[in-house]
């Protein structure tokens, strides 16, 4: 009987202690950084009363994760979010675990992917559902959020910290805008160069004909690396997604049809010598054929069944 | 008589062009269309008589040609199947087209229709945009008083191509006053063929942006008329075009926001005239009060954030204008100066704030999941962008890059067009339809210019510019003393051109290129109509390997029956994407449809749909269900079934019902949705699934494969032995891809269940328990 009161004060010191330490943690930092020391103490030696929500991850530049990256913020928010609100207790804590520093806890656990969001609840073993389901959820703050208000039972009202610098980038280059505006408003020929105005009204279009906005929206891997035989594809295989390296093909592509049919006219229109406009006149042709039936063969390669060519296949 | 000789002189045209098959023979007429001025050009020296004839009897029948080819291109739904109304949408259009015509147009404005919706049924008169039933229901009336009798379905399903030989004319209209007549030709051969727009207009698809793009692209011909000449007579016309728009689609927020986007940058380039003071301020006040007289659009136009644009414009013109009288009294030019500068700020910061609040209101509504499970309202891919616009999509640029730098009030209108309308189409890929017109008309005018330079000799150019030019300046400005400076330098620049040519071989060698291309394009167009856009996905066909073809009519089978053999107010429960069609051709009342107003009540139906049986029935006896209804595709291997939607509905009922649903629990622990074993068994018990394979399991498809293989899918699914308790099958269509189950009522007593109440106490787990409750709770205290 002794010994075992013994043990339990020996064990309810232990607890305290350990909740004062991670406290004292997540007043500096709301995510906890890990090794393989800390997380056998902390999170796998028994004695333990709060829920652990651990992020398994490789933020090593080269380990060359960018999901990792953008998984992180995405943490990163959520934690600040549960670390600054009024319902903050020492009921949860965020942590999370690198590669490079705890690579025995990735081995302890049979872990082989990062970043892996796992649960650790109070009292009892993991279940299934401590694994947070990265492939079906994504790594929103807001699934995450959720996530954890399912196993812990504590709302996390996930609040982003509002992002400043767009607006304030386009104010300051209006200001700029305006301040040059303003100096040389004896002088404002230069709005008036017709050039500046159609060369970025053309960027803008090719940008956007392109599918960089698709890109802005879905994020799409730059191209795709075949991890057995270490091919680098530029070009996706289907027709409903693209990289965007491809993207940036089809911009070069558009533009040298546009340049090759703007060349025409001017090899028609300008009061250059005859021999430069012929040049002109065959360079723009020769653009506008060989780039058009290049795009048309990678479109092709794309949209299976499609019967159509010119000059390559 | 005079159609006769152009239809014939265009054949001959065509044949000499080398034109080919059907569809194609239209196509080289148009390409010679391009150069249909320079040709013209060309007969002019040869001393013809009589050139603007031959001109303008050549523009007619290039149009007319150019219209037919449209026309008969997007028949092949028609020939192919028959004069059926396609899809989702366009049947509630058909059903409220037969309404307004049995009815009466002010029983149609009143309609409450309580077969949608059930049970909040669905006030149709204030939440549709009338244009197109009223234009479909007019051309009935009319032709029945010159008693052509027609049926009103065929009326609908030939509206669209109709419409787009009209849109056709106004883009060639437009594109005159842009550049010129060639390019107005070619930018109308485009628009008649270009998949961007044929997709939404094919015979059948009895939809709004049929006839908004004619719309559309009138309103703006009017506005760019209006703005060239300031007379009130053309403004006028323009607000009558836009009341159309405005009554036909929601889109015309387009047109009330690129109209005052033009005004501004015009006030910015220092282009303020009177006549564009005249037209903004004529069409302001009355398009604004013609745009409120539409009962479903009401008082928007001066609530919400996408109209303030047009008013903040409309203010700020009226202070220029004010301004500009000033400056005629006062001298103090400098103060006046920095006033407008200030007043044009803050007029711009209003615009760049509205933008950004509509950007962002865009932008949220992607992630809202109704929206999200709608594949039109997807950013786009350039695959899309290059299958939906081929060559034109590479060469626009180029006619924007001409636009710029012979800039003029109008061109400045088109450019602002194509800038804003290609940010539109990239964020959704359904708004390609707005781009459309704008990049024919650029790439007709890349083209025209290509084939200006190149077509016809030297030699006998020689002489004509200048006599042709003055023709063209005198035709153009006849009705208005307008010229631009714009205008003048290309006519210079065409005279100095003709002192040196690139001789004939280099010429011709561009011409050919450029029209293989254009053929191209063509053949591009006839391939992606027929493959891509002519389905009516009611009706489905397979291709044996030989080349016969199966009609699989299983959807009309399965409406037809509903229609035949259930009790005329029975309620049809099903997934909203087939709610249009059970009330058009069922004729049943429906729960949810394809007017997704209500999230709430889809969702309930989506927890329906995926819920266990037990709990299902509640809510289908809450909602007074009699039928359920499901698409079915795995047996002839049809992708687009309830099964493969399910996720959507489960997504849409947890976005409402997140104790009751969720999402997880449909996948397997990797993460997958399977339907065979291995999957899930809240998946493998839900309605959705007993309901879609219920006695699949006993079918044995083919030999290879084991029974209840799912074709769609490719897997045996995982729970064969499925029994209803509260359900009855009613009908399976021939190639089950619909199945219809009748809801049964409530048995005459519920039967108790008969599961003895447990007396064993579990006494070693409840002690077991509280013992480590209270061991926790030491450490705990301590």
């Amino acid at each position: 009987c002794y010994i075992v009161l013994m043990y339990k004060v020996i064990f309810c010191t232990l607890l305290s202690e350990k909740v004062t330490q991670m406290m004292e943690w997540a007043s500096k930092r709301s995510v906890i950084r890990m090794n393989g020391d800390k997380f056998r103490r902390f999170v796998k030696a028994p004695p333990r009363n709060y829920s652990m929500v651990i992020m398994f991850t490789a933020l090593q530049p080269q380990r060359q994760c960018g999901v990792c990256r953008q998984a992180d913020e995405e943490f990163q928010v959520l934690a600040n979010s549960w670390r600054y609100s009024s319902a903050f207790t020492n009921k949860v804590f965020f942590a999370s675990v690198d590669f490079d520093e705890g690579s025995d806890v990735f081995q302890m656990l049979n872990m082989n992917s990062a970043p892996t969001f796992l649960h650790f609840p109070s009292k009892g073993k993991p279940r299934r559902s401590d694994t947070y389901e990265l492939q079906v959820r994504g790594f929103a703050a807001e699934q995450l959020a959720r996530w954890v208000a399912d196993r812990t039972d504590v709302q996390i009202r996930v609040i982003r910290p509002p992002n400043y610098a767009g607006p304030l980038l386009l104010g300051f280059l209006l200001a700029v805008i305006g301040g040059l505006a303003y100096l040389r408003r004896h002088n404002l020929e230069f709005l008036f160069n017709k050039n500046v105005w159609a060369f970025s009204a053309l960027c803008f279009v090719l940008i956007m004909t392109s599918g960089q906005m698709w890109n802005h929206i879905r994020g799409p891997p730059y191209a795709h690396k075949n991890p057995s035989t270490g091919q680098v594809s530029y070009i996706h295989g289907s027709s409903q997604a693209q990289f965007v390296a491809e993207t940036h093909i089809v911009l070069l592509f558009n533009a040298a049809v546009t340049m090759g049919m703007v060349l025409l006219c001017e090899a028609a229109t300008s009061d250059m010598d005859i021999g430069k406009r012929k040049i002109m006149c065959v360079a723009g042709i020769g653009l506008v054929m060989l780039f058009f039936s290049w795009l048309l063969s990678i479109f092709r390669a794309k949209y299976h069944g499609y019967p159509y060519s010119f000059l390559m296949s | 008589m005079a159609e006769h000789h152009a239809a014939s002189d265009g054949k001959h045209k065509a044949s000499a062009n080398a034109g080919g098959s059907v569809h194609g023979n239209s196509r080289p007429g148009a390409a010679g269309g391009g150069g249909g001025g320079g040709g013209g050009k060309g007969g002019l020296s040869g001393g013809l008589t009589q050139p603007a004839g031959w001109q303008s009897l050549l523009s007619f029948s290039i149009l007319f040609l150019a219209c037919l080819a449209g026309f008969s291109s997007r028949l092949f739904a028609v020939i192919r199947f028959e004069s059926i109304i396609h899809e989702f949408d366009p049947w509630f259009n058909y059903r409220s087209t037969h309404h307004l015509t049995t009815n009466g147009f002010f029983e149609f404005l009143n309609w409450f229709d309580e077969r949608a919706w059930y049970p909040l049924g669905r006030i149709v008169g204030g939440t549709v945009y009338p244009g197109l039933m009223v234009t479909a229901g007019l051309i009935h009336y009319v032709l029945n008083l010159l008693h052509i009798t027609v049926h009103i379905r065929d009326v609908c399903v030939f509206l669209a191509p109709v419409f787009s030989g009209l849109t056709a004319i106004s883009t060639f209209l437009l594109t005159r006053e842009l550049w010129n007549q060639g390019a107005g030709l070619l930018a109308a051969c485009f628009i008649a063929i270009v998949p961007g727009y044929i997709s939404r207009s094919v015979a059948g698809s009895f939809d709004n942006e049929g006839i908004a793009i004619f719309a559309l692209q009138f309103t703006y011909y009017l506005w760019v008329k209006s703005v060239k000449t300031g007379s009130v007579f053309w403004t006028i016309g323009c607000c009558l075009s836009y009341f159309y728009m405005v009554s036909a689609w929601g889109g015309y927020v387009f047109i009330i926001n690129l109209i005052p986007l033009h005004v501004f940058v015009l006030l910015l380039m220092q282009r303020y005239s009177r006549r564009v003071y005249i037209a903004y301020s004529t069409f302001y006040i009355v398009g604004l009060i013609l745009s409120m007289q539409i009962p479903f659009v009401g008082f928007q136009p001066i609530r919400t954030s996408e109209h303030m644009a047009a008013a903040g414009v409309f203010a700020l013109l009226q202070a220029y204008a004010f301004l500009q009288y000033l400056k005629d009294r006062l001298t103090r030019q400098e103060f006046q100066t920095l006033f407008f500068l200030g007043v044009s700020l803050a007029a711009g910061v209003v615009f760049l704030t509205v933008i950004y609040l509509t950007y962002t209101g865009i932008y949220a509504k992607i992630h809202i999941p109704i929206i999200a499970s709608v594949s039109e309202h997807q950013p786009t891919t350039w695959v899309s962008f290059f299958f939906d616009l081929h060559i034109l999509v590479c060469t626009f640029p180029a006619g924007l890059w001409f636009c710029i730098k012979n800039i003029n009030d109008e061109r400045v209108f088109v450019a602002l067009y194509a800038i804003s309308a290609v940010y539109f189409a990239g964020v959704m890929v359904r708004l390609m339809l707005t781009l459309t017109p704008v990049v024919c008309m650029l790439s007709a005018v890349a083209f025209s210019s290509v084939f200006e330079h190149y077509m016809g000799d030297d030699t006998k150019r020689e002489k004509p510019p200048a006599e042709d030019s003055s023709d063209e300046d005198d035709k153009r400005n006849s009705g208005n003393l307008y010229d631009k400076a714009g205008k003048v330098r290309k006519h210079v620049s065409e005279q100095e051109k003709a002192e040196e040519g690139l001789g004939p071989n280099v010429k011709s060698i561009v011409t050919m290129l450029m029209l293989m291309l254009l053929m191209m394009f063509a053949v591009h167009c006839t391939w992606v109509t027929s493959n891509a856009y002519s389905s009516p996905s009611v009706v489905l066909a397979s291709y044996n390997h030989d080349g016969t073809r199966n009609i699989l009519d299983d959807f009309r089978e399965a409406y037809y029956w509903l229609r035949q053999n259930t009790d005329e107010h029975a309620r049809v429960m099903s997934w909203w994407d087939y709610g249009y069609q059970i009330a058009g051709m069922a004729n049943r009342t429906t729960l949810v449809d394809n007017n997704t107003w209500n999230n709430s009540h889809i969702a309930l139906v989506g927890k329906a749909m995926s819920s266990n049986e037990s709990a299902a029935y509640q809510i289908m006896r809450s909602l007074d269900v009699d039928y359920v209804l499901i698409i079915f595709g795995g047996v002839i291997g049809y992708s687009g079934d309830d099964i493969n939607k399910f996720l959507w509905m489960v997504r849409i009922a947890e976005g409402e019902h997140p104790k009751d649903i969720r999402e997880s629990d449909y996948f397997t622990p990797q993460g997958e949705f399977r339907v065979d074993k291995a999957g899930s068994p809240t998946l493998l018990n839900c309605l959705m699934y007993k309901m879609s394979y219920y006695r699949f399991g006993e079918m044995q498809l083919d030999f290879r494969t084991p029974p209840g293989f799912d074709r769609t899918r490719n897997a045996e699914i995982g729970n064969k032995d499925i029994k209803f308790k509260h359900l009855e099958e009613a009908f399976t269509s021939e190639h089950w891809l619909v199945r219809i189950y009748k809801v049964k009522n409530l048995d005459n007593r519920e039967p108790l269940d008969h599961k003895l109440r447990s007396v064993v106490p579990k006494q070693k787990y409840t002690s077991k328990k509280v013992a480590g409750h209270i061991l926790f709770c030491c450490f705990n205290q301590k």
